[in-house]
Order: structure tokens, then C-alpha cells, then sequence
């Protein structure tokens, strides 16, 4: 058989022994070679042909392949010039009919070196010293031959490389047994000794060699690598003329068709599948080089005949560019994340202008590499694989990219951008995916199109209407087709877009992909301000009741929901129900964590780095981030407006119950209080303490001008009206406040007074008053006849009246002390109060104290209702 | 025909856009009667027979001596697939402007008299059967003894017991709502005593034949029998579809719509009608998907002030209107007419003025509401009392003369109400 059938699979040939062969004249059995590049030549004879080889090539083209080695040495020609000779030449070659087999000299010896070579290389890996000493011998014993088949005394730039890399190795291996001298076994180390001398003698030979090999192996193996190539595009017969540009582009990254272990790699398009299946083989092994496959494979790419090999070789190709970041750590490059991503566009492409070949999950393989399958026009040809997944798995490799790049930079921008090619290829994939489903006989899944759907949502739900519909624009723009779940007609309606992807969901899907399409719209209605329709539906999905026990991403999305819908309250000016809402995230000390917007560090964290290593996966990226200043600061905001006049309540009468809205809050507001000087404000923070005090104090004007000159409103929309909304709850909580606060000082009060100190409406203020006394939250009544309000007397405590309960209080405080003293002191002595049996004293003991605590607790129950709280300083004040 | 008696009947798609259109030309601003008709949004939910009253009563509204050609128009489109043939070809001919009815009537009623001839003969033996005692002594609770039984010594099948529903829907359809009652109620029997539960179908059926009856009930004005009825469906609708959430929405807003007919009419209901209103698979029914009907539970609940007036449930009103407050308040964003505006007025902003202005057009919108107009002097009444309450519980001193203006009455009257509102703070009058 042909010395080029064995070489695609059995690795007979190098590239380095055609190089070598360069210029030197031709000893071979057959005179007609006039030089080696010849073979070269003979060698895409036989390819073109597929079974019959030359080895009588015509003068003319001999030249032709000489001067072209020569020239691509020089590097000046380009791919596509090159091929285009190459492939007038071959129908030359086809004229020719009477080829005969046969190898020569120069190649036998090639061979057998190259056998050595291999051998070396194999015991090199187990480290069989031994091994390597007797081959290195005879592969000294070859060299001369070798030289002297290809008549010259140029040393074989193959062998120049194996000695240098072993001496390299011999010097390690040496530095290793040193370190540790136990591991090697006697024979390998006579065997390593061996070497070391032999080696060392040896190298001195090839010394300006090596040293060459050495600074830049690279560019020390290229030259012979360039020659390589050119015999290689030659077989590939039609795509030439098809994609020339990635073919240079390949020859540009510097030539890389040399396969494993040095070997030449021949591609045909018959070929093909079995390159394939030698890199589907490898994959998750250790030490595969997959930059190297994936180069192959864009070889593959143009090599492809039809597009069945195409689509063969996209599904295999992609997956291997995500392979490349399989580690946590790493991520995917832009580089290798476009041309995945356009692998993706181009594998979607072919797969809509074949309709009859489709790509779907378990669909049975095809076996036979050597034999194509004849794809029929009218019937469906199934290919295993699964569009869906790589389109999840490129939004997934983007979300990490932005995960890690510091948001504030224009890397981050411009990775941002890419957002638009990923949705479109998300939304192609959903039409491809669709037409599947329309397919009864295929049996496409439904969970496909749903997951597809839904990863289209997730870049949909967060963004405000007026991106959705450039987005959209784009998107529809790029792409043909229509869609049966989302139409082209109705994309610029974002709002219905948005609905009608939930809806789908809500239908088609269950468990946690509906929860999620649920909260999304959800989302979405209170981003764009649909209040009550937002409460509404995240009511009724119940997702309060089972959120636990969704998986934790979901659970960070209900928080970002249950957040939103909390800001959507406090833009529409509902104070009571955003508090509500936003009470559970920013109550607590972890509202990054919950929003997955960043690592909170604790002070005193137990956590794991695997757990840090998850919790940092699950982060959003920033551009979905929602604004956490302004989060605290409307948060606080609502709390003041719901605390300050329930304070002042609870202040002036102490029969209502301890209530606290908010506990950091009112943490905040003590911290304040305990602040000796306070200078004017700097954070929201501060901004909102302050107006706190103004207000608890009644000074609704101040509160307002400090709450109104937070800078961060102005990244609300409507700023304006946002703070009109906070003057107008200003002002009437401050009115209740006031009441509240001054109530006790007053017998009557005129409505009008009233009125023109708070600026509000006459009528207002008697609707204000009105609700306190009906609610009861007043001991007052209402003179019609002269506007007036009358307080009656005797029902709140007077200041004297509560000063007398706080010290009741505290002297209830000291006996409870004071009787855990004495309950310490007489610990040991349990005997002198109490009569028991010697044997249980120590209990008896225990008992009582703990009888006394009891008694302790009831009368600390009894009298805990008032406390001076931040309000006794405003009244002082 | 099939599903003549599931409630949710496929209308004529021109009824509603024509009532639409009847509603939308007499609109004045002024006219809050008009402005806030629920009927377009209530005859979804009701079956045609049901909705015909209401239509009647619009007409009667109408001033003009001939009812509005739409209405006749909608009560045509309404009755069209019914088999009251005789009513409908007159309603065509007065659309059509006709002196008498159309040829095609004529056969079609005597179809309908042959098929009503068909199906007597087909139910007569058994409801001979069920007339008869000694067979009736004869049935056990074991139900596959009894069908065999039924069916070695009377030759009865399961398709006799069918034609009895088939026939009840038949005279349902005919407007002999009597007859129809009793077929069902036959049905109903016989379904119980010779089928397991396990069979779906005739459960569907089961439970037809029950809102089947709780209509002719409705429309006979059967009162009492119409509460069991509603007793039973309720329970149907808790148990057969406990797993359909979204079907039990569905029946339950028929079940509401349905039951305001006893509601506002039959005194002993209103009392269980407002706590089957008020609990909370109902309450949220309504919020849900039929706010309009808060308009009706504030007129009962207001209304129902006089009735437990001295039956020591005084406390039990005062939570009634706390939970009414509660809802009319959160449902303020979805819907909203006088009578609900009158209770938030009064009960949230505290706004008496307000209030009282309500309860103006509030009157005026319950004297044309089909349900309310026989409460409305109640409801007036009451409404009077609740404002000069919490008037009084606000307020120490009360000028007489601008608190008349409030209750619309006149001077005396003002004062007598509010004696008898007469209530714990001490107020005094300043004339």
C-alpha cells in the first residue's frame, strides 16, 4: 500500500523527513526523482487519485513543487495563490494512469529513525532508562545511514531535536535522583548513567544544532513544517475555493498540521470522520492538546465536503473551544468565545438550510468512518447533539467572563457588547429548536425549548422596554425565519415579548423554570413601574410559602424580585408595602449575599473556600446589578417615615405595645443619637438620621431638605416627583409625629394652627386627626364649632407620670440583680434556706436559683413597656 | 346544547358588544347608574336564563314607553339558542319589525314539541319507577346492588338515567324550569344511589344536573331549595376540584354571581351569604376575579346593620366592617363605584363630605341595580347611621346645622338619627 494510507492512522511519516530531504540530491532507487520534494508531489498525486500512486510525475511539475517549497521558505506566497495552482495541477496528475508503489531509500531510513525516535520518546514517559540507552545507541548506529541515503551531512533535524530534549531530560532526571535517590530502580539507573555520559560526548557533535533547536525550537522545527503543508490543501478539492481566507489565517498562526507526536496530518474529506472520532477519543484525557485539535479542526472545517461533515465537525469543534475552560479558574478568552460563537451562528445557519439534517439529543451515532451516509432529500437525517446546551453553555462562559472582569474598565464594555451576537444566537437556536418541535416524528423534547426559552428571558427580564426593543431590532434583523412562540411582528411590543416568553413557560414548563419565568415577569412589570400587577402575580405564584426550597440561584432571584417590587412601591409613593418588601433583604446584614452582588466578608466567617469558590459562581454580573446605595437609602427612608411617628406614639403612651419596624433601623438611629457632635451630612446614611431627627422633633421642613438633598434620587426616574412624594409623607408624618410628640403639653389645638405649620390643607389635617382618634391612636376629640382639636386629659401619661414608670422600672431592675447575687453567694450554702435531705442539697440548690430567675423574668415582663428610647432626646431637645 | 347547564355558556360574541354599545349611548357624565352598570361584566358569569331578569330590568328602567331597540336586540341574541320558541320569534319580530313572527318559528316549535314527546316518553317509565314505593323500599345504600336490581326487574340502563338529565336540560331550555328541577333532583337521586364516585363522567354530570337545579331554583325563586343547592355546590366545588385550583376559581365566581340572587332576596341567605362571601377562598374569588362584587357585600354588610340590630352580634358587625374596610382599601387600584367610594371615604380618609357625596350617587346607583333596588332605603338608612357614628365618635362638639347637610335630612330628623346612633363620648349639641 501506499507510504500515505498508512500515514493518516499509523504515523509512518514525519514531517521532519521531508524537510530534511530539502535540497539534497536524490539517492533513491528511482532515478525520475530528481529531488526529494518529489515526493511531496507524489504524495498528492496518490491523495488526488485516492488509490493509485505516482511515482512518475513530470519534470514540469517538479519544478513547480520546487520552486513552490522554495518560495513558501521564503514565506511570500499566501495560501490562496497556492492553492489555486495546486489545483490545476492535480488535474494534470489525473491524466496519468500508470502508477506504480514504491518507497524510497531515503524514506525506509526516515522511517526506521523515526521508529527509534518513537520508542525513545515512549520509555521517556515511564522513565525506562534502560530502554532509552540501547535505542539512543542505535539510533546513533542509524544516523549515518540516514545521512548517507540523503546524501548529505546535514544533520536530521528530527534527531537534532530528540537529542537535545533528552539531554534536557538527563539533566533533570540526574537533578531528581539526587533529591531523591530512592525511587529508581538499579537497572534504570545504570541505564540513566549511561546516558548521562553518552549523551554528554555525544552532544558536543551537534552542538551549534542544538543550541539553535534550543533558543527557538519553534522556528527551529517551522521551516520544515511549511513544507509540510503545502502537499496537504491540495487533497481537499472544493472548499478551497470556499473559505481561502481561514486557510491563511491558519498558516498565519503558524502551521500546525503536524498531529501527535510529530506526525504529519493528512485530511480528506473521507478522512474526516475519523479525525473526528480520534479527538472525541481524547477528549477528558489528560494531556491533549486541544488548542491543537481545535486547529485541526478548522482545517477540518474547510476540508468538508458536504455539510454533513460540516455539521459533524461544528458539533464536535464547539465543543471542544468549552472544553478549553473546563477548570473553575479559568475563563473563556474573547477570542476563543467569538469563534465559538460564530461556530454556533455558522452550525445554526447549515442546519437551517438543510432541513433534512438535524441535530438532536439521542439520535443514534454514526458508526462507519470511512463510509459517508447517504443522506436522502426527503427524509431527516439525525445527528446526535445538542444545539441547546451549546447555546446555554456560551451564555454561561459570558456571564463568567463579566463575572471576573472589574466592571468599571472598558474590557468590561466591550465584553458587554457581545451580549447582542449571544442573543441572537439564543433566539436563532429558539427557532431552530422550535422547527424541531413542530417535527412530531422527531421527538424533540420539550425541556430543549423551554431551557431555551428561558435563558432568553434571563437576558430580557432585568432590562429596561427601550434597550429590550434595540435589542430586539438586532436581533430580528440579523436573522431569518419567524417564530411561532414569539413572532417577528410582535418583537417590538417588549412588554408583550416579555409576557408571552412567561406564558410559554407557565404552559410547557413546571417546577423551578416556571417559579423562575414567574418571578421574571414579575420582575419586569415592577421595573417598569405595573405595581399592582407585579404584587399581584408574586402573591398568587405562592413562591413565598416554597422558596426555600428551590435551588439558591433561584432563591436569589426571588430576592432581586421581592427587592424590585419593593422599589416599584416606593417610586408609586406606597411607603408602607415597599418598607415590607424590602424589609427581609435589607433588614438583614447580608443584603449582598442574598442579591448575589458581591462577597460580604464577616467578620468572623466560618465559610469554607469551596463554599466562597460557589458563592463567588453564583454572583451576578454588574450590569444586572441593582444599586445598592439606593436600595439602602430608600429603604431607610421608608423606615423613618413608619418609625419616627411610631416612636413618638409609643413615647407618649406607654400601653401600646413595643413595636419595632425595622431593627437596623433603629440601630442606627440609637448609634446616632449616641453621637456627641454631629457635623452635617456626608453619606445617605447620615442624610437620613438627620432628617430623622428633624422630624422626630417636628421640624418637617428640615427632614424634607435633608431627604431631598440625598444626591442618589436623581438616578431614579422622575426624580422630581420621587421627592415631591417623600415632601408630601414628610409632611404629614411629621404632623402625626407632632401630635404624637407635643400632645401631652396641650389642652387644645387649633386645626388651623395646625394647617399653616405643617402647610397642609385644612381639610387634611381634620382627615390626619380624624383617622388618630378613630384609630384610637389619639385620646382626643374634635370641636367642630371652633376647629379645634381637645385633648383629653388623664388618659396618656404626663412626662412626670412616665418618668415614674422608667423608675419603677429600674428598681425593679436593681431587686432582680440584687437577687442573683445573693442566689450566687448562697450557692454553696443552698442548706441555710432551705430544709432538705443532706443528699440533695446541691440540687435544691439549682432549684431555687432557678425558681428565682423565673420570678425575675415575670417582673421584668411586667414593667418592660417603657423605655426612653431616641425619642426622650428629641423632647429634651 | 351539552352544556346548557355548566354555567358558563358560550354566548352570542354580539350580546355584550351590543349592551356595550346600549350602555355607551346613554352615558351621560352625569349618569352614574348608567356609568357604573356591572351587567356587560356580569353576564359572563351567569348562564343566559339568568341573565334575562337582568336585561328585563334594564328595560323596565327605561323611560321610554317602548323598551331600546338594543335591549330587545340583546334579548333576542340572548334567547336565540333557547328552546322558548315561541318568545323568541316574537323578539325577532319586534327587531325585524314584524307585525308576527317568522315562518321558520313555527317549525322549530314543532321540532321542540316532537323532541319534548321523545323524551317524555324515554323518562316516563322511570320516573314512574321513582313515584313507585314498593321500589323505593326496595334500594339499599349498596349501589351495585341497586342498579342491578334496577336493571333485572325494571330493565333500566345507564342510559335511561341519562335521558333524565337530558330531558331536565331540555325543559330547562324550554323555560319549564319546574319540571326541569324535578328531573334533575330525579337524576341526582338515581346517579347516587346506583353509581360509585369513581365514574367520572356521570360526577360531571352530577354536578351539572346540581347547577342545573340551583338555577330553575334561582328562576322559580325557590328560595330555600336554591340555598341547599348553593350548600351543595360549594361543597362540590371544595371537593371534586381540589385539584384544578384554577377550575375551582372559575365555579366560584359563578357561584357567586349566582347566589346574589338569593342574596337580595331571600332574608334568612343574606346572613349566610355574607360569611360565605367573607371566607377566605371567597374573599380572594372576588378580589381575583370579580371585584365588582364588593359593591354588593358593602351594600349587604351596610344594610345588615338593621337586621342585627338587639341580636347581640353588634360586635360581629363591627368585624364585618373592619374586613370590608380592609378589602374595599386594598382593592381601591382595581375597582372602585360609589358605594365602595362611600365606604372608603367614610372608614379611611375620614372625609365626611366626601362621604356624604357618595352617598348620594351610592342611591342612586342601587335603586337601578337588578340585586339592590329593594335595599336601597336600608342602605341608605344605615349609611346614615354609620356616618353620624363615627361623626360622633370623632367629634366633642357638633354643630347641628352643618351636620344635617351631611345626612341629607332635614333638621329633626338629623337629630333623631343621631340620638339614636347615640354613642359613648360625651358630645354636646351647640345650635
Amino acid at each position: 500500500m501506499s507510504r500515505f494510507f498508512h500515514g493518516s492512522d499509523s504515523s509512518s511519516e514525519s514531517s521532519e523527513d521531508e524537510e530534511l530531504s530539502l535540497g539534497s540530491g536524490s539517492e533513491s532507487e528511482e532515478e525520475e526523482k530528481p529531488s526529494t520534494s518529489g515526493g511531496g508531489a507524489n504524495r498528492f498525486l496518490r491523495g488526488a487519485d485516492s488509490d493509485e500512486s505516482s511515482s512518475e510525475s513530470s519534470d514540469k511539475e517538479d519544478e513547480e513543487d520546487d520552486g513552490e517549497s522554495s518560495s513558501d521558505e521564503e514565506g511570500g506566497k499566501t495560501g490562496a495563490s497556492r492553492f489555486l495552482r495546486e489545483a490545476s495541477e492535480e488535474s494534470e496528475s489525473d491524466e496519468e494512469d500508470k502508477v506504480t508503489v514504491v518507497k524510497s531509500a531515503k524514506d525506509k531510513r526516515y522511517d526506521e529513525l523515526e521508529g527509534i525516535i518513537r520508542l525513545i520518546e515512549n520509555a521517556e514517559k515511564i522513565g525506562d532508562w534502560s530502554v532509552i540507552s540501547d535505542q539512543f545507541d542505535k539510533l546513533n548506529q542509524k544516523l549515518p545511514q540516514v545521512q548517507n541515503a540523503v546524501g548529505s551531512t546535514k544533520t536530521p533535524k528530527m534527531y537534532v531535536k530528540t537529542v537535545a530534549d533528552l539531554e534536557t531530560l538527563v539533566n533533570e532526571a540526574v537533578e531528581k535522583d539526587r533529591v531523591t535517590p530512592k525511587k529508581m530502580n538499579p537497572i534504570a539507573k545504570k541505564g540513566l548513567n549511561a546516558m548521562r555520559q553518552k549523551i554528554r560526548k555525544n552532544n558536543r557533535t551537534y552542538e551549534a544544532d542544538i543550541k539553535a533547536y534550543q533558543e527557538d525550537p519553534e522556528e527551529f522545527m517551522k521551516e520544515e513544517v511549511v513544507e509540510e503543508v503545502v502537499p496537504t490543501p491540495k487533497r481537499a478539492k472544493k472548499p478551497l475555493f470556499a473559505a481561502p481566507e481561514s486557510i491563511s489565517g491558519a498558516d498565519d498562526d503558524g502551521f500546525t498540521m503536524v498531529g501527535q507526536g510529530g506526525k504529519a496530518m493528512v485530511y480528506t474529506p473521507e478522512s474526516i470522520l475519523k479525525h473526528l472520532r480520534q479527538i472525541i477519543e481524547s477528549r477528558g484525557r489528560k494531556n491533549t492538546d486541544r488548542l491543537e485539535q481545535i486547529r485541526v479542526m478548522e482545517k477540518l472545517v474547510d476540508v468538508a465536503i458536504n455539510d454533513y461533515q460540516k455539521i459533524r465537525v461544528y458539533l464536535t469543534l464547539i465543543a471542544t473551544r468549552f472544553d478549553l475552560t473546563s477548570g473553575t479558574g479559568s475563563q473563556m478568552s474573547q477570542e476563543q468565545w467569538k469563534l465559538a460563537q460564530q461556530g454556533i451562528a455558522s452550525l445554526l445557519e447549515l442546519l437551517e438550510d438543510n432541513p433534512n439534517i438535524v441535530v438532536i439529543e439521542g439520535a443514534e451515532e454514526w458508526e462507519d468512518d470511512d463510509k459517508q451516509p447517504a443522506i436522502q432529500p426527503n427524509e431527516t437525517f439525525k445527528i446526535p447533539g445538542s444545539v441547546a446546551s451549546f447555546v446555554e453553555r456560551l451564555d454561561d462562559e459570558l456571564t463568567r467572563v463579566l463575572q471576573h472582569i472589574d466592571p468599571h474598565t472598558a474590557e468590561y464594555v466591550e465584553r458587554l457588547t457581545d451580549e447582542g451576537a449571544l442573543y441572537t444566537n439564543i433566539v436563532r437556536a429558539q427557532l431552530y429548536v422550535e422547527r424541531l418541535m413542530q417535527d412530531s416524528s422527531l421527538g424533540a423534547s420539550q425541556e430543549n425549548l423551554n431551557r431555551i426559552v428561558m435563558r432568553r428571558l434571563e437576558h430580557l427580564y432585568f432590562k429596561p422596554s427601550q434597550v429590550l426593543s434595540t435589542l430586539e431590532d438586532n436581533t430580528w434583523s440579523a436573522i431569518q425565519g419567524d417564530s411561532t412562540i414569539t413572532p417577528r411582528a410582535s418583537s417590538s411590543d417588549t412588554t408583550l415579548l416579555v409576557q408571552t416568553l412567561c406564558s410559554y413557560l407557565f404552559q410547557h414548563a413546571e417546577g423551578i423554570l416556571r417559579a423562575r419565568a414567574m418571578l421574571c415577569q414579575v420582575y419586569y412589570l415592577a421595573l417598569h413601574d405595573e405595581y399592582y400587577r407585579a404584587r399581584d402575580m408574586m402573591l398568587m405564584s405562592h413562591l413565598q410559602e416554597t422558596i426555600s426550597s428551590f435551588d439558591v440561584l433561584t432563591q436569589i432571584l426571588f430576592n432581586r424580585t421581592l427587592t424590585q417590587v419593593g422599589l416599584c412601591a416606593f417610586r408609586a409613593g406606597l411607603v408602607y408595602e415597599a418598607q415590607t418588601s424590602l424589609q427581609e433583604i435589607c433588614g438583614s446584614q447580608r443584603q449582598k449575599e442574598l442579591l448575589a452582588q458581591g462577597l460580604q466578608m464577616q467578620r468572623y466567617s466560618q465559610i469554607t473556600p469551596e463554599q466562597e469558590r460557589l458563592e463567588r459562581q453564583r454572583q451576578l454580573p454588574f450590569h444586572m446589578h441593582i444599586n445598592l446605595e439606593l436600595l439602602e437609602c430608600v429603604y431607610l427612608t421608608c423606615s423613618m417615615l413608619l418609625e419616627i411617628p411610631l416612636l413618638a406614639q409609643v413615647g407618649s403612651s406607654p400601653d401600646i405595645k413595643k413595636r419595632v419596624i425595622s431593627k437596623s433601623y433603629r440601630r442606627m438611629l440609637e448609634y446616632h443619637e449616641r453621637q456627641i457632635f454631629t457635623g452635617p451630612p456626608e453619606n445617605t446614611r447620615d442624610h437620613v438620621m438627620q432628617a430623622s431627627k428633624a422630624l422626630a422633633q417636628g421640624e418637617w421642613k428640615k427632614a424634607a431638605d435633608f431627604i431631598n438633598g440625598i444626591k442618589i434620587w436623581d438616578l431614579l426616574p422622575q426624580a422630581q416627583k420621587i421627592k415631591t412624594m417623600l415632601a408630601a409623607q414628610i409632611q404629614e408624618e411629621g404632623l402625626r409625629t407632632y401630635l404624637f410628640t407635643y400632645a401631652p403639653f396641650y389642652d387644645t389645638l387649633s386645626v388651623s394652627k395646625l394647617a399653616s405649620m405643617f402647610e397642609l390643607e385644612h381639610k387634611k389635617v381634620a382627615a390626619i386627626v380624624s383617622k388618630m382618634i378613630s384609630h384610637e391612636e389619639l385620646a382626643a376629640a374634635l370641636d367642630q364649632v371652633n376647629e379645634a382639636i381637645i385633648f383629653r386629659k388623664g388618659v396618656e401619661l404626663s412626662r412626670l407620670q412616665s418618668l415614674a414608670l422608667t423608675l419603677s422600672d429600674k428598681a425593679s431592675g436593681l431587686i432582680e440583680s440584687n437577687e442573683r447575687v445573693l442566689e450566687q453567694r448562697t450557692q454553696g450554702t443552698a442548706n441555710a434556706f432551705e430544709r432538705q435531705t443532706p443528699g440533695r442539697g446541691g440540687r435544691g440548690g439549682g432549684r431555687g436559683g432557678r425558681g428565682g430567675r423565673g420570678g425575675a423574668g415575670g417582673a421584668r415582663r411586667g414593667g418592660g413597656q417603657f423605655t426612653g428610647g431616641a425619642l426622650g432626646n428629641a423632647i429634651k431637645a | 346544547m351539552a352544556d346548557a347547564h355548566v354555567p358558563h355558556v358560550a354566548h352570542p360574541p354580539s350580546a355584550e358588544d351590543i349592551l356595550d354599545g346600549a350602555s355607551g349611548q346613554a352615558d351621560g357624565p352625569h349618569n352614574p347608574a348608567k356609568q357604573h352598570s356591572l351587567l356587560p361584566k356580569m353576564i359572563p358569569h351567569l348562564d343566559r336564563h339568568l341573565v334575562f331578569p337582568l336585561i328585563q330590568f334594564e328595560e323596565d328602567q327605561a323611560d321610554e314607553e317602548e323598551p331600546p331597540a338594543e335591549l330587545v336586540q340583546l334579548k333576542f341574541e340572548l334567547l336565540k339558542q333557547t328552546n322558548m320558541t315561541d318568545f323568541v320569534g316574537d323578539l325577532d319580530a319586534q327587531t325585524q319589525g314584524l307585525s308576527e313572527r317568522p315562518a321558520e318559528y313555527a317549525q322549530k316549535r314543532e321540532e321542540v314539541l316532537q323532541r319534548r314527546e321523545l323524551f317524555q316518553e324515554e323518562s316516563s317509565k322511570l320516573q314512574d319507577l321513582l313515584a313507585d314505593p314498593d321500589v323505593l323500599n326496595n334500594l339499599r345504600s349498596d349501589k351495585v346492588a341497586n342498579l342491578n336490581y334496577l336493571k333485572e326487574n325494571h330493565g333500566v340502563t345507564v342510559e335511561m338515567v341519562n335521558t333524565l338529565y337530558d330531558f331536565g336540560q331540555f325543559q330547562y331550555s324550554c323555560g319549564d324550569y319546574h319540571s326541569a328541577s324535578e328531573l334533575l333532583y330525579s337524576f341526582r337521586i338515581l346517579v347516587n344511589l346506583l353509581f360509585t364516585s369513581t365514574e367520572s363522567t356521570d360526577n360531571d354530570k352530577l354536578s351539572a344536573a346540581t347547577w342545573g337545579r340551583l338555577a330553575c331554583e334561582i328562576l322559580t325563586t325557590n328560595w330555600e331549595s336554591a340555598m341547599e343547592e348553593v350548600q351543595k355546590v360549594r361543597e362540590n366545588i371544595d371537593q371534586r376540584l381540589f385539584s384544578n385550583p384554577l377550575a375551582q376559581l372559575q365555579h366560584r365566581a359563578w357561584l357567586i354571581h349566582w347566589s346574589l340572587f338569593p342574596f337580595f332576596n331571600h332574608e334568612p341567605a343574606r346572613e349566610t351569604l355574607t360569611e360565605l362571601f367573607f371566607s377566605p377562598t371567597y374573599i380572594n374569588t372576588i378580589q381575583t376575579v370579580c371585584p365588582w362584587i364588593l359593591r354588593y357585600l358593602a351594600a349587604a354588610v351596610i344594610t345588615n346593620r338593621n337586621r342585627n340590630f338587639g341580636k347581640n352580634s353588634g360586635g360581629q358587625y363591627q368585624k364585618q366592617i373592619k374586613d370590608l374596610v380592609r378589602i374595599v382599601r386594598q382593592e381601591g387600584y382595581e375597582y372602585s363605584d360609589p358605594v365602595t367610594d362611600f365606604v372608603r371615604a367614610l372608614y379611611v380618609d375620614f372625609d365626611f363630605e366626601e362621604a356624604q357625596k357618595k352617598l348620594v350617587e351610592a342611591d342612586e346607583i342601587l335603586r337601578s341595580d337588578f340585586f339592590l333596588v329593594a335595599a336601597a332605603d336600608a342602605f341608605k338608612d344605615s349609611a346614615r347611621h354609620l356616618i353620624s357614628e363615627s361623626y360622633c365618635k370623632i367629634h366633642q362638639r357638633i354643630d347641628i346645622r352643618q351636620v344635617n347637610p351631611l345626612l341629607v335630612l332635614p333638621l329633626a330628623r338629623g337629630l333623631l338619627t343621631l340620638e339614636q346612633g347615640s354613642l359613648q363620648p360625651p358630645w354636646s349639641f351647640a345650635r
